[in-house]
């Protein structure tokens, strides 16, 4: 896991302790909060039943004056005002304590007071004219008991902020001598109920009661509560709509209860309010900010600080210890990775190392292959060659894994021929499934595009390495390739289903996940007999993986696998490839052995090696094509050459001693006094890691060939760089040497027709072969059958053994496998295996024979051999005349010889050794001729 | 005590008249340092309180600048209390034992005998050992009494002149007119452009009446030009009435014109205060006439108006350019504060002084209440920013005239009857003197009818 990565979660974890920390905390206080403003609200109504209290008995106070002013006029004695005004100011205990009398029926309503204007001590008139108190003089109360209260009001007499408490009294007028009705007052300065509130300030300290009416006037009013008017101050500083509006004063002047609201600073308050219960006019607010009722701190920052501290100092402590880790991680990286450095320098000698000898045995093996007209040394030579091939593999498939781990692996795109793709594959394929008796079955979509873009090459790895395994791990039954398609989105790209079915082995559940790991191989005990390194899956699937695709595998243990993948691919041409199995068979019907592709005997090579056999090689694998090769052994004598002749191509190896090939190309480049200014410059190389081919082509060369050299790459390069006027096609072949093989034989599923012809060599061959293979067919069955009936074991089984050899050699590798089984149980005197099989095998044999029977028909192209078998002792005869006459130089004779007995037919398990006769004497190579007659059984 | 040019003969109040040059040179200095921030004199933990009386039943102006004050001063509680009945209750209240520490006064309470206390009890505001910087208030609102010593701090003045429709000129390509021959032209303009009366106002005979604040300043300016004619003016001599005539004529001529419609306005405008107001907001009026009193109640109003919060629109107070050099701005004090020197709190009490007699506080105040600022400083409401940097020879008080009442009332009457065609210019001249009474005699008539 990335540092980075690490720190962020350790970071996030942090963050969620916080958020719990926070969250807790921000609950706690809510609900502590909510705690506060209800006891807040409790204050309120407390406060209220002070007041409550305090109006009552206040009202109470005043009521005892009416009561004595109206039960003295009730008793017949009323009182006149200054009488009155006299009681009361006699009764009243405060100075503070005004006692007004008003006449509210004069329009001036003026009375009298206990108390003289403070303007003038002799003056006790009263006049509230100017002072709005007595709209509605009807509200106020006669009843005992009920509170009737004025607002605060300016007392005319002294100036003070007062309220008054009122009741109305019957006084004598002293003018018209009747009863008549006056206002009593008990005015009182407001601050003897401000004064009321002074307790509270004990437990709230900036709390501020105010008292106001219906419509929010108010009798007490709060400091920070500015307007003259509760409602129009809220109104300035809280933005309500009017039914939020409406609903406030409904519920302020109605009921208790707890609000916030805006003050004028801003600043957010709680106002708890309740109507005083002593009047339905009077409303209680207890204003106090908000601050100062609830904590809006939302967590203790102490704790939250020690608790950040305390994380921030163990993300450092894991901060460090990962440091450590990682710089003890960081060294074994770098070790690791000069290992790697160092295997990919070991890979790379040994790639060079390796290529080199072997460019020498493949080439000089290819030479042997060609020339060899002697079938032992033909079928070495072969078996060196697949050797050989094998041990290029191994090395390729190493060095792609090390490309692959090194990131250097590259996916080159080209336009490809599907069809040449194919073709390379089954061919490849199909010879080593039938070698091993397995049925190859084709199954490939013909609307396939002809053409199309991808990296042919390692597609092609990759279906190689997974039909391969097919074949390697599969004893018996088939192998089914096929190659499905679907149109993709874009129309000028297809999805390739290509999937490989066979009856082999199969994998273990438990080892599905070791398949694609590289030097892992399934199932190791069972199958040790299987070569490989167990790199072909896991360099397969990596291709895959950088194509953006993967392997599917679908296994029974046992059973068999399917391995199967998608690839999209770029469409260059959207013909379809048609039947191309129809194809295929046309294309083994007209295989032919190696053929020079072109002559050029004006053209002239250089070649430099310092490999003296590697320059062997070269120019015997050049030796058909009669062109002029110059060989040199250094760069400077390469040089040296260059200087002095005109060449049609330079091949310079790229590792050499002293100067190497990139040395010497510069040096050749920088001449001016040469011939071959324009001559093209190949390199070869047997080093063929990744980035190689981009260096060479940087470096200045025109283009490189891998050794160890393909013969075909090889040639395909002299085309295209010697000018055209100096090649010319290669003599065809006899036309009638080599004949088509009709198709009904392609159609006999009993036989391989490739392994056939890689058997006879040439379809002529073949064709004799299965003729004769036809001819003695019915003979031999019937031998098999006597011998059988008479128990002659011995006799039955050499049979049963020349009819596995006759059947290997016409492809009829499933009878032939039969023959071999039930020829080991004849050996082995297992009767019993013997008997019950071998009905099976003349059931067969004569089924096949009989599909073969339409040879006989056919008069065309291959006419039907009717010449004179060769009785053994003429043929005997005959091979030791020829030896004679080879030991004594005498090759006339020997061509002599070998005509007279084209006159013969020869028994089938002979035929092949006289055509290799025949084409030895054809091809003049008379020294093979006693090898030929020495070796043994083919 | 009076004012610059006061000639009452109970409290003669000097006026305090230095050279314009030399006053215009320290407003300067003293406009540099009275914009510096305000450092507390007393100790800022004191803790007290003061108390405001006065006769505004709502005073949130003053509230904003004690939630100021407490900026520096947390522990003191700042009240404003309204006295009800308060030229009668003010007295008695400043001899309770609850007396205010500051009460509000007004220019006519000079000349009242019942208020010799409130000035026996006044604090010297310009005691130069109280530190309170009073030259920030323009001098023509500026009152001192014989003795040169300041007792009332003007804290908002009114003036007198119209609201402007800005976008109404905007959008018709106009720039309001600064001297008569532009007021006339664009009137004309207006009125092509379909503004069949493009100035309106309360047809009435107050001073928050449209005449009033159309032609007085005018009037007022050829008293000042005349030294002695206030004198004849205030004794209601006929043959002063010649004074009036400018002025009449130039009411007499809007109206000829069309640019006035006082049957219109009186059909369409109740009263010379809210009426005016609603009306201009209605968006069609290019010029509504009125005074400062009128203007304050603007702010309030805007939401109230239902045209107005539909379309809204830009509007400005500008002097009406009557003269031909341009308008005259008459400016007159509509509150004082006095401080009371028995104070519990005296100290703190003028500390507060001094932090209000601030251009910013006292700028702050009539912002709020949108009155005019008694300062030089008219930034602080861009209603008024027209008054900035107005020529002085053309800004003057009312005080400053020496007019009296009774020679307002003359005019106001003269200008109303000359304007609804019930007298002559010639008329209105020849009957100065008995105008107003007469159109008293004529108003009982009516009531009777």
């Amino acid at each position: 896991m990335k540092k980075t990565l690490i720190i962020v979660i350790d970071l996030v974890i942090m963050g969620l302790i916080l958020f719990f920390i926070i969250h807790y905390a921000n609950t706690k206080m809510r609900e502590s909060n909510e705690n506060e403003i209800e006891a807040f609200e409790k204050m309120t109504v407390s406060a209220e039943q002070i007041i409550t209290n305090y109006l009552e008995d206040e009202q109470h106070l005043c009521d005892i004056w009416a009561n004595y002013i109206n039960r003295s006029a009730e008793a017949g004695t009323p009182m006149t005002a200054e009488e009155a005004i006299s009681f009361i100011g006699k009764a009243k205990l405060s100075p503070m304590i005004y006692g007004h009398l008003i006449f509210l029926d004069d329009s001036s309503k003026k009375g009298i007071s206990t108390h003289p204007r403070a303007t003038d001590p002799n003056d006790y008139s009263v006049s509230y004219k100017n002072i709005d108190l007595f709209d509605n003089p009807e509200e106020i109360s006669r009843e005992v008991g009920v509170v009737s209260l004025t607002r605060a009001y300016t007392n005319p007499q002294n100036g003070v902020q007062s309220i008054a408490f009122m009741n109305y009294v019957k006084v004598l007028d002293k003018e018209s001598r009747a009863l008549k009705e006056a206002l009593l007052m008990r005015v009182e300065p407001v601050s003897a109920l401000e004064d009321k509130f002074v307790y509270l300030k004990g437990e709230y300290e900036n709390v501020e009661i105010s008292i106001i009416n219906k419509d929010g006037d108010y009798l007490v009013h709060g400091r920070s509560l500015k307007n003259s008017n509760f409602f129009e101050y809220y109104k300035s500083y809280n933005r309500r709509d009017i039914t939020d509006y409406n609903e406030m004063t409904r519920r302020v002047t109605s009921e208790s209860g707890t609000m916030t609201m805006t003050n004028s600073k801003d600043e957010e308050c709680v106002i708890s309010y309740t109507p005083l219960n002593s009047m339905d006019s009077w409303f209680l607010l207890a204003y106090i900010p908000r601050k100062d009722l609830v904590s809006n701190n939302v967590v203790d920052w102490v704790l939250l600080g020690m608790v950040i501290l305390a994380l921030l100092v163990l993300l450092v402590f894991n901060y460090l210890v990962l440091n450590f880790y990682n710089v003890k991680l960081s060294e074994a990286a770098e070790a690791a990775k000069k290992a790697n450095e160092a295997k990919s320098d070991f890979l790379s000698t040994m790639s060079h190392d390796i290529r080199t000898p072997m460019n020498a045995i493949l080439g000089l093996n290819e030479m042997v292959l060609r020339e060899s007209r002697e079938e032992a040394t033909i079928a070495y030579s072969e078996d060196i060659r697949t050797a050989g091939n094998t041990l290029l593999s191994l090395i390729n498939d190493i060095l792609d894994l090390s490309k692959i781990e090194a990131g250097k692996m590259e996916i080159i795109n080209v336009d490809y021929s599907f069809v040449s793709m194919l073709n390379d594959l089954v061919n490849m394929v199909q010879s080593k499934a039938l070698e091993k008796g397995l049925l190859f079955n084709l199954d490939v979509d013909g609307n396939i595009p002809v053409v199309l873009n991808g990296d042919e090459i390692r597609i092609k790895q990759i279906i190689t390495n997974i039909l391969s395994n097919a074949v390697k791990y599969t004893k018996e039954g088939s192998i089914t390739f096929r190659v499905g398609m679907e149109k993709e989105a874009a129309p000028d790209s297809v999805r390739l289903i290509i999937s490989v079915t066979d009856t082999g082995v199969g994998i273990a559940p438990e080892d599905m996940k070791r398949l694609f790991l590289a030097f892992e191989r399934i199932d190791e005990k069972k199958n040790r007999n299987i070569e490989g390194t167990g790199l072909g899956m896991s360099i397969a699937e990596s291709f895959l993986n950088m194509m953006g695709s993967h392997i599917e595998v679908e296994s029974e243990y046992g059973k068999g696998s399917t391995f199967s993948f998608a690839l999209v691919q770029g469409v260059k041409d959207q013909k379809p490839i048609g039947d191309f199995e129809e194809a295929f068979r046309h294309t083994l019907s007209e295989r032919k052995k190696y053929h020079v592709s072109f002559t050029a005997p004006q053209a002239r090579l250089l070649v430099v090696d310092d490999t003296p056999v590697n320059l062997t090689v070269f120019e015997n694998l050049l030796k058909r094509t009669k062109i002029k090769i110059d060989k040199a052994l250094s760069g400077d004598e390469g040089i040296s050459l260059y200087r002095k002749n005109h060449y049609d191509v330079v091949f310079l190896d790229h590792m050499m001693p002293d100067k190497d090939g990139i040395e010497t190309l510069l040096e050749m480049k920088g001449l001016s006094d040469t011939p071959n200014a324009r001559t093209p410059v190949i390199c070869l190389t047997a080093n063929a890691i990744s980035g190689m081919r981009k260096m060479f082509l940087n470096a200045g060369f025109d283009d490189y060939i891998t050794k160890p050299i393909d013969p075909d790459r090889l040639e395909a390069v002299l085309i295209h760089y010697i000018s055209k006027d100096k090649t010319e096609p290669a003599p065809e072949d006899d036309p009638k040497v080599d004949r088509s093989i009709p198709d009904f034989i392609f159609g006999i599923k009993a036989i391989d027709v490739n392994a056939g012809l890689m058997h006879c060599g040439t379809n002529e061959s073949y064709m004799i072969a299965l003729r004769t293979y036809l001819d003695s067919a019915q003979k031999n069955a019937e031998e098999i059958e006597d011998y059988r009936k008479a128990g002659d074991i011995k006799n039955l089984t050499t049979k049963v053994h020349a009819l596995k050899s006759t059947s290997r050699v016409i492809g009829a590798l499933k009878l032939s496998d039969f023959a071999e089984k039930l020829e080991k149980a004849g050996k082995d005197n297992d009767t019993k295996t013997l008997e019950s099989g071998l009905g099976s095998l003349l059931a067969q044999y004569r089924e096949l024979t009989g599909e073969l029977m339409p040879l006989n028909d056919i008069k065309g192209d291959v006419e039907y051999d009717k010449r004179e078998v060769i009785t053994e002792k003429d043929m005997n005869e005959a091979y030791t005349a020829l030896l004679e006459f080879c030991a004594s130089v005498d090759y006339d004779s020997v061509v002599n010889v070998v005509e007279s007995l084209e006159k013969y037919r020869f028994p089938e398990d002979e035929e092949a050794r006289f055509l290799a006769l025949k084409q030895a004497v054809d091809n003049f190579d008379y020294e093979l001729i006693p090898e030929i007659l020495s070796g043994g059984e083919k | 005590m009076r004012n610059q040019r006061g000639e009452s003969p109970k409290k003669l109040l000097a006026s305090v008249m230095a050279a314009a040059v030399v006053l215009s040179m320290t407003a300067c200095q003293k406009k540099a340092d009275n914009e510096e921030a305000f450092n507390p004199a007393l100790s800022t933990d004191t803790e007290c309180t003061i108390r405001v009386a006065g006769n505004y039943s709502n005073f949130e102006s003053l509230e904003s600048e004690f939630e100021r004050f407490y900026e520096y001063y947390p522990n003191v509680s700042l009240n404003y209390v309204y006295l009800d009945n308060y030229n009668d209750t003010i007295e008695s209240a400043l001899m309770s034992d609850e007396a205010p520490d500051i009460y509000v006064t007004a220019s006519w309470m000079l000349d009242d005998k019942r208020y010799d206390t409130l000035f026996e009890n006044a604090e010297v505001l310009s005691d130069p050992s109280l530190n309170i910087d009073l030259d920030c208030i323009r001098k023509d609102v500026r009152w001192t009494d014989e003795n040169g010593d300041i007792l009332m701090l003007p804290i908002f003045t009114r003036s007198y002149g119209m609201l402007v429709n800005m976008d109404i000129f905007e959008k018709n390509g106009l720039k309001v007119p600064d001297d008569y021959e532009g007021l006339m032209d664009v009137c004309e303009k207006l009125k092509a452009a379909g503004y069949e009366t493009p100035v309106m106002g309360a047809n009435q005979t107050t001073v928050a009446g449209m005449y009033y604040s159309f032609s007085f300043p005018l009037f007022c300016n050829d008293v000042i030009k005349n030294p002695g004619s206030a004198e004849a003016l205030n004794s209601l001599e006929k043959s002063r009435g010649e004074m009036l005539r400018p002025a009449l004529e130039k009411i007499k001529t809007f109206v000829d014109r069309k640019y006035l419609n006082p049957k219109l306005c009186s059909a369409e405008i109740e009263d010379d205060y809210n009426a005016v107001i609603m009306r201009f907001f209605e968006g069609d009026v290019p010029m509504m006439l009125g005074s400062g009193d009128m203007v304050s109640g603007t702010a309030k109003r805007e939401s109230k108006s239902e045209a107005f919060t539909k379309a809204p629109f830009k509007y400005k107070f500008y002097v009406v350019p009557t003269g031909e050099d341009g308008g005259y701005f008459l400016s007159a004090v509509s509150l004082f504060f006095s401080v009371n020197k028995n104070s519990e709190n005296l100290e703190m009490t003028n500390e507060f002084i001094r932090f209000l007699s601030r251009e910013k506080e006292l700028g702050n105040m009539a912002a709020v209440k949108r009155l005019i600022t008694p300062t030089n400083d008219f930034s602080l409401d861009e209603v008024y920013s027209s008054l900035e940097g107005f020529p002085q020879e053309r800004s003057f008080s009312y005080h400053a005239t020496g007019l009296n009442d009774a020679a307002a009332k003359e005019f106001r009457a003269a200008a109303y009857n000359v304007a609804n065609g019930i007298m002559t210019v010639d008329e209105a001249v020849s009957a100065y003197g008995s105008i107003f009474e007469q159109g008293q005699g004529r108003q009982k008539q009516l009531d009777k009818q």
